[in-house]
C-alpha cells in the first residue's frame, strides 16, 4: 500500500468506523466497545508506520481537485505525523479505560460513536494541507466536544456544554475569516501554495489577531479558557480526550502548523503570545491553588500547561520548539493520567470535593503512584518526560534573551510544585475519609501505562526528542 | 571500553535498589544483604576509582545533553566520600531499621539516592547534573515519607522548598548554558558581569539549598522529628552537604570567576555567616536531640558557605575541609542519637540523663564527635574552622566574628547536650538501658576515629584538597599543619573556655545540664524572639505559602471575573439587546409597512 493511501485510510477508518459503530452497538456491546478501540488502534498503527518516512524528511501527500477551484489535500510532513502519534495513542488508551467506566451508563452507543469521530476529526485536521479542510474538521470536533461535553444530560451539564461550543465556535468563526484574509493576500487556500507565496513576508497582523482567537479559544487560554474548568462535567474519559489528546492540542497544533510550519508572523508576535501565555499560566495556576474540586484543579493546570508550550512555541528559538512539541506529548501522557485517576477516585468515592477525601494510598495504591507519576511529569521532575520538556522550553526562551518572561514562568512553574502537591497529599494523604476500593483491573491498567509512559517517556528521551528535532528542522526553525 | 568502569558508581546502586523492591514480603534478611551488598562493593569501586581521571560520553537527548562524566580528584574525593558514608550508614540501619515498617522502600531510596548522588557529581554535563540532582527530589520525598504517619507533610515541605530551588538552578543551568555556548561544565568559564551574576546567584540557589542552608532549611528539623533516622545521618548530615558544597565550589571555582571582592562574593559571605548564627540560636534551645543536631547540620553550613564565600584559597580549603568534617562528625552525631533513641526509646532530652555510663562506648563516640564539632583542638573541627577563621578575618571582622560567635553557641549548646543526656541522674525508667550491638557501634566508632585522625594528621585530608584548587590557586602555600596564626588559635580557645564557664554557670544556676543555656533563652528581648520562631513565625516555607495562597486568591478572582463576563454579562448584553429587536416586532401593520419602505428606498438610493 503506497503511503498516501495510508494517510488516507488514517483519517478515513475512524471517520466511517464511527458511523458504523451505533450499528454494532445493537448487536453486540462487546464487539463495538472492541471495534472502536481497533479503529483507534488502527489509526495508530498506521501513524507509527509513517515515522520512518517521516524521519527520512519525506512529504506524502494527497491531493484531488474539485470544481470551483476547492480541493482536498491531506499531507503528512512528520509535524503532522508526529500529533497523529501522540493523540492516537493516547485516544487508544483513553477508550481502553472507557469499557470499565462507561460500562455503567447509558446511551453507549452514542458514546463510542462520538468519541471515536472526535479521533477521525482529529486525524484529518492534523493531515489538513488546506484551511478549508482545517476548518471543517476543526468544527467536526467543536461539535463532537459538545455532545459529549453534555454526556449527562443533565440542564446544568447541558449548559456548560453550550459554553464550550459557543465560546470555540465563535473563535472558530473569527479564525475562518483570518483564514479568507490569508486568501486575499496569498490567493489560496493551500497551504502549500500559501507557503511559497508568503515566503518573504510575514502574514498580515490583521489575519494573525483572527487566527490566535480561534486558536486562544480552543486551547484554553486566557482570556477565552473558562469554558474548560466547566468542561469537567463530562465523563472522565473524555476529559481526559478534552485536556490530553485531542481538543486543547488543536490549537497548538495548528499554531505550530500555520505560524510555524507555514508561514512567518511579524517579530513582535513573539513576544505578544508568550505574555498572553505567561499571563493565563500564572492566573489558572493560581485558581488551581484555591478550587477545591478535583477536577476543575486539573484542568486549570491544563491551561496552566498550555500557557509553557505556547510560550515554547512562540519564543521564536528552536530549543524552544522542539521543547514545546516534546511538552505536548508528556503534558498528554501525563494529562491523560491525572484525568483518568480521577475518574477513578470520582467514581469510587462519589465526589469531586478534595477536601472530603483522604488518604487513598492505603487502598488504592497503584492508582496513587499513577497519578504521583502523571503529577511529577507536570511538574517536571527528573526522570519523568516532564523534565526534558521544561528544560528545553526554559533554556530556549533563555537563548532568545526573554529573562522577563522566563522569569515569570519560573513563577508558574512553582506554582505548579504547589497545586499539584496539594492536590495529591488531600486526596491520597492522611487520614481516611471515605473508604474505596482500586477500579476495575482494566481502568487501573489504563492509568498504570500511562504513568509508566511518564517514567519511559524521560528515560527514553532521545527517540521523542530525535523525532522532534526532525520535525523542527524541517519546519526550516532549527 | 575501559571508561565504562566510570558507570559502575552509578549502576550499581541503582540495580541493588530496583531489585530490592523486587523482594517480596518477609524477606528481610534478602533486603538487608541487597543493601550491604551494593554498598560495599560501591565501595570497592570508589577505592578502586580514586586517583584514576576518566572521561566518558555517550549521546543523549541531542542538542548538547550528552550524558559525560569525568572523574578527576575533585570528583573522585567526593564519590570516595559518599561510598564510605553510604557503606556505614547500611551497616548502622541493618540493625536500627530492622523492626521499622516500610523496610523494601527504606533500602530502595537508600540505594537509590547513593546512585544519583554519584552521577551529580560524575557529571560533565550540566544537564545530566541536572538529571539527577532533581532525582534527588524523589527519594528525599520518598525518604521522609516513610518516617510515621504524619510524616508526608514533612515530604511534602521538603520537596516543595528544593524543587523550587531547583527549578532556579535549572533556569541557571539554562542561563549559564546560553552564555557559555556549552554545557560542558569542564569547559564553562565565565566572568561575573551583569548576567553572569544572575547565573551564578540561581545556581547558587540550587547549591545552597541542597546544602541546607538558610533560608532553604526550615524542613531539616522537621525531618530530624519525622523521617527514620539512618536517613538524617545519610542525607542532611552527610549527601547534601558534600553535594551542595561541591556544586557550590564548582561554580565559584571553575565555571565562575569569583573574585574577593565582588559583591556575590560578600552576598555568599553573609548567607553563610547568617546562617551560622541563626541556626545556633536555635540549636541552643533544643529539648529533643535529633532536632538540636538538625539545627547544626544548619549552622555548619553557614561554616562552608562563609569559607567559599571569601573566594581566598584558604578559604576554599577550609570550606571544603569543613564539608568532610561535618559529613563525619555530624552523621556520626546522628548516629549517637540513633543509638539512644534505640535503646531508650526516645530523644526526648527531657527524658535522658545520666545514660552515658549505660552506653559508655556511644557516649565516648559523643564526647570525640562533639568537641571536633565544637572546634577544640587537636581535632578535625578544629583545623578546618581555623581555616575559615582566617579567610573570614582578612575579609571583614564582622564575618570574623559572626563565626566565633556561633562557635561559642556550638560548644555551649554540645556541652548542653552531652549533659542533659549522658550525665545527670539517671531516671527509673532508663535503669535497664544497654549499649547498642555491634554493628551499629563499629560505624561509630570509625567515624569517630576518622575524626580524629582527620585532626592530628591534616596533612592526609588537606593534602587530597589542595590540588583541587591547582598549583596556581596555590600559589606555593600549604595549609597543614598547626594554624599559622596564633591569635585566632588564643580567642579560640577563649571562646571555649567562655562556652565552658557558661555552662558551669548555667548549671550551678538551675542545677540541670538541661536548663543550663536557659539565662539565654528566657533573656529579656531573646525570649520574645525564641517564642516567635518556636511557633514557626519565620519560617520562610511558611511565609512563601501564605504568599503563594494570597497571590492564588487573586488570581482566582481574576479568573471569576472573567468567568463572570461569560455567564453574566454576555447574556444579560444578548437578553437586552434581543429585547430591544423583539419591541420592533409589535404585530402593527402600520411599523411592518413602514420598513418594508424604509428598506425600498434604501436599495433604490443603492441601486441609483
Amino acid at each position: 500500500m503506497s503511503y498516501e493511501y495510508i494517510v488516507f485510510s488514517i483519517v478515513l477508518i475512524p471517520i466511517v468506523g464511527a458511523f458504523i459503530l451505533p450499528i454494532i452497538g445493537r448487536i453486540s456491546h462487546r464487539l463495538r466497545n472492541l471495534l472502536a478501540l481497533g479503529f483507534v488502534a488502527a489509526s495508530f498503527m498506521l501513524s507509527l508506520y509513517l515515522i520512518p518516512p517521516a524521519l527520512a524528511g519525506k512529504v506524502i501527500t494527497l491531493a484531488r481537485q474539485f470544481p470551483l477551484g476547492l480541493n482536498f489535500v491531506l499531507t503528512a510532513d512528520s509535524l503532522a505525523v508526529f500529533m497523529a502519534c501522540v493523540s492516537s495513542l493516547l485516544s487508544a488508551i483513553i477508550i481502553l479505560y472507557s469499557f470499565g467506566y462507561i460500562s455503567h451508563y447509558e446511551n453507549q452507543n452514542e458514546y463510542y460513536f462520538m468519541v471515536v469521530l472526535f479521533l477521525g476529526a482529529m486525524m484529518g485536521l492534523v493531515f489538513s494541507g488546506n484551511l478549508i479542510l482545517l476548518y471543517v474538521f476543526w468544527e467536526i470536533t467543536a461539535i463532537t466536544s459538545w455532545r459529549l461535553i453534555g454526556f449527562f444530560r443533565e440542564k446544568s451539564y447541558v449548559l456548560k456544554a453550550d459554553k464550550a461550543f459557543l465560546v470555540t465556535v465563535f473563535g472558530a468563526l473569527a479564525m475562518l475569516i483570518g483564514f479568507i484574509s490569508i486568501y486575499q493576500q496569498a490567493g489560496s487556500f493551500d497551504l502549500a501554495v500559501i507557503k511559497e507565496s508568503l515566503k518573504t513576508n510575514p502574514v498580515a497582523n490583521f489575519a494573525v489577531v483572527l487566527i490566535l482567537f480561534g486558536i486562544f479559544s480552543k486551547s484554553a487560554t486566557l482570556p477565552f479558557h473558562t469554558w474548560l474548568p466547566d468542561a469537567g462535567v463530562a465523563p472522565s474519559p473524555v476529559t481526559a480526550l478534552l485536556h490530553a489528546a485531542i481538543l486543547v492540542k488543536i490549537g497548538l497544533y495548528v499554531f505550530a502548523r500555520l505560524f510555524l510550519a507555514s508561514f512567518t508572523f511579524a517579530e513582535f508576535w513573539h513576544v505578544v503570545v508568550p505574555l498572553v501565555a505567561v499571563i493565563s499560566a500564572i492566573v489558572s495556576a493560581g485558581a488551581a491553588l484555591i478550587e477545591t474540586d478535583l477536577k476543575r484543579i486539573i484542568a486549570y493546570s491544563t491551561v496552566s500547561q498550555i500557557g509553557f508550550i505556547f510560550f515554547g512555541l512562540a519564543i521564536g528559538n528552536g530549543l524552544a520548539i522542539v521543547g514545546g512539541l516534546l511538552y505536548i506529548l508528556m503534558h498528554g501522557i501525563a494529562k491523560a493520567g491525572l484525568f483518568l485517576c480521577a475518574g477513578i477516585i470520582e467514581q469510587n468515592t462519589k465526589t469531586k470535593d478534595i477536601t472530603k477525601l483522604g488518604g487513598l494510598i492505603t487502598t488504592m495504591p497503584i492508582t496513587a503512584v499513577s497519578f504521583l507519576f502523571c503529577a511529577f511529569s507536570v511538574m517536571g521532575i527528573p526522570p519523568f518526560g516532564g523534565f526534558f520538556s521544561k528544560y528545553m522550553v526554559f533554556a530556549g526562551a533563555v537563548n532568545s534573551g526573554h529573562l522577563v518572561i522566563t522569569a515569570l514562568f519560573l513563577v508558574a512553574a512553582f506554582m505548579t510544585i504547589l497545586y499539584l502537591f496539594r492536590l495529591f497529599n488531600l486526596i491520597f494523604l492522611g487520614a481516611a475519609r471515605i473508604p474505596a476500593k482500586e477500579a476495575s483491573p482494566i481502568m487501573v491498567l489504563s492509568v498504570a501505562i500511562l504513568g509508566a509512559l511518564s517514567l519511559v517517556g524521560g528515560i527514553l528521551i532521545w527517540y521523542p526528542s530525535k523525532f522532534v528535532q526532525v520535525v523542527v528542522t524541517q519546519m526550516g526553525r532549527m | 571500553m575501559q571508561d565504562k568502569i566510570i558507570l559502575l558508581p552509578i549502576i550499581i546502586p541503582l540495580f541493588f535498589g530496583l531489585m530490592v523492591f523486587t523482594v517480596p514480603k518477609g524477606f528481610r534478611a534478602a533486603k538487608e544483604t541487597l543493601a550491604f551488598l551494593a554498598t560495599f562493593l560501591n565501595l570497592l569501586i570508589a577505592i578502586a576509582l580514586f586517583k584514576s581521571n576518566i572521561s566518558f560520553s555517550l549521546p543523549w537527548a541531542g542538542l548538547g545533553l550528552e550524558f559525560s562524566l569525568r572523574l578527576y580528584n575533585f570528583s573522585a574525593f567526593i564519590i570516595l566520600s559518599i561510598a564510605t558514608f553510604g557503606f556505614l550508614i547500611a551497616l548502622y540501619s541493618i540493625v536500627f531499621m530492622r523492626d521499622k515498617p516500610s523496610l523494601k522502600q527504606f533500602y530502595a531510596y537508600f540505594l537509590i539516592t547513593l546512585s544519583l548522588a554519584s552521577g551529580v557529581v560524575l557529571a560533565d554535563n550540566l544537564v545530566i547534573m541536572l538529571f539527577f540532582w532533581e532525582g534527588l527530589l524523589l527519594t528525599l520525598f520518598g525518604m521522609i515519607y516513610i518516617g510515621k504517619k504524619e510524616a508526608f507533610k514533612t515530604a511534602t515541605k521538603a520537596f516543595i522548598i528544593v524543587g523550587i530551588a531547583d527549578l532556579c538552578l535549572m533556569v541557571g543551568i539554562a542561563l549559564t548554558g546560553h552564555l557559555s555556548g556549552t554545557l560542558a561544565i569542564s569547559q564553562i568559564n565565565l566572568p561575573l558581569d551583569a548576567l553572569g551574576s544572575i547565573a551564578f546567584i540561581l545556581l547558587m540557589i540550587g547549591a545552597i539549598s541542597k546544602a541546607g542552608s538558610m533560608p532553604f532549611h526550615s524542613w531539616i528539623p522537621d525531618a530530624a522529628i519525622d523521617a527514620p533516622l539512618p536517613f538524617m545521618a545519610l542525607i542532611p548530615a552527610a549527601f547534601e552537604k558534600l553535594l551542595g558544597i561541591y556544586f557550590l565550589t564548582r561554580i565559584s571555582m571553575d565555571m565562575f570567576r569569583l573574585t574577593a571582592g565582588s559583591w556575590v562574593s560578600v552576598l555568599l559571605m553573609s548567607i553563610g555567616a547568617i546562617t551560622i548564627i541563626l541556626a545556633v540560636m536555635m540549636a541552643l534551645i533544643q529539648k529533643d536531640y535529633k532536632k538540636l543536631l538538625s539545627y547544626h547540620a544548619i549552622s555548619q553550613v553557614g561554616y562552608m558557605i562563609l569559607g567559599i564565600g571569601t573566594a581566598l584559597p584558604v578559604g576554599i580549603i577550609g570550606g571544603l575541609f569543613h564539608m568532610i568534617n561535618n559529613a563525619l562528625y555530624k552523621s556520626c552525631l546522628f548516629l549517637t542519637g540513633g543509638s539512644v533513641e534505640k535503646s531508650t526509646g526516645t530523644a526526648n532530652l527531657e527524658q535522658l540523663g545520666g545514660i552515658g555510663v549505660k552506653m559508655p562506648v556511644t557516649f565516648a563516640c559523643f564526647i570525640i564527635t562533639a568537641v571536633s564539632i565544637s572546634g577544640v583542638p587537636p581535632f578535625n573541627g578544629f583545623f578546618s574552622k581555623e581555616l575559615v577563621y582566617d579567610a573570614a578575618l582578612e575579609r571583614g571582622l564582622i564575618f570574623y566574628l559572626a563565626a566565633v560567635v556561633g562557635s561559642f553557641f556550638t560548644a555551649a549548646s554540645f556541652l548542653k547536650l552531652g549533659h542533659a543526656a549522658f550525665l545527670g541522674k539517671l531516671s527509673e525508667k532508663n535503669k535497664s538501658v544497654k549499649e547498642v550491638s555491634f554493628a551499629m557501634l563499629l560505624p561509630m566508632i570509625i567515624i569517630a576515629l576518622l575524626c580524629v585522625i582527620f585532626g592530628v594528621f591534616n596533612s592526609l585530608p588537606i593534602g587530597l584538597i589542595q590540588p583541587i584548587l591547582g598549583k596556581e590557586r596555590l600559589a606555593g602555600h600549604n595549609y597543614s599543619g598547626f594554624p599559622s596564626n596564633a591569635w585566632l588559635v588564643i580567642i579560640t580557645i577563649i571562646v571555649l573556655l567562655g562556652a565552658l564557664l557558661n555552662h558551669i554557670w548555667g548549671v550551678k544556676n538551675k542545677g540541670s545540664g538541661l536548663k543550663a543555656v536557659d539565662h539565654i533563652h528566657y533573656a529579656p528581648v531573646l525570649s520574645v524572639i525564641y517564642d516567635r520562631a518556636e511557633k514557626r513565625f519565620f519560617d520562610p516555607y511558611e511565609i512563601g505559602v501564605k504568599i503563594a495562597h494570597g497571590f492564588s486568591r487573586i488570581g482566582f478572582l481574576f479568573d471569576r471575573g472573567i468567568d463572570w463576563i461569560y455567564d453574566n454579562l454576555t447574556v444579560k448584553l444578548t437578553f437586552a439587546f434581543t429585547d430591544q429587536i423583539k419591541k420592533l416586532h409589535n404585530g402593527n401593520y402600520s411599523t411592518y409597512l413602514i420598513w418594508s419602505l424604509a428598506g425600498l428606498v434604501l436599495i433604490i438610493i443603492f441601486l441609483i
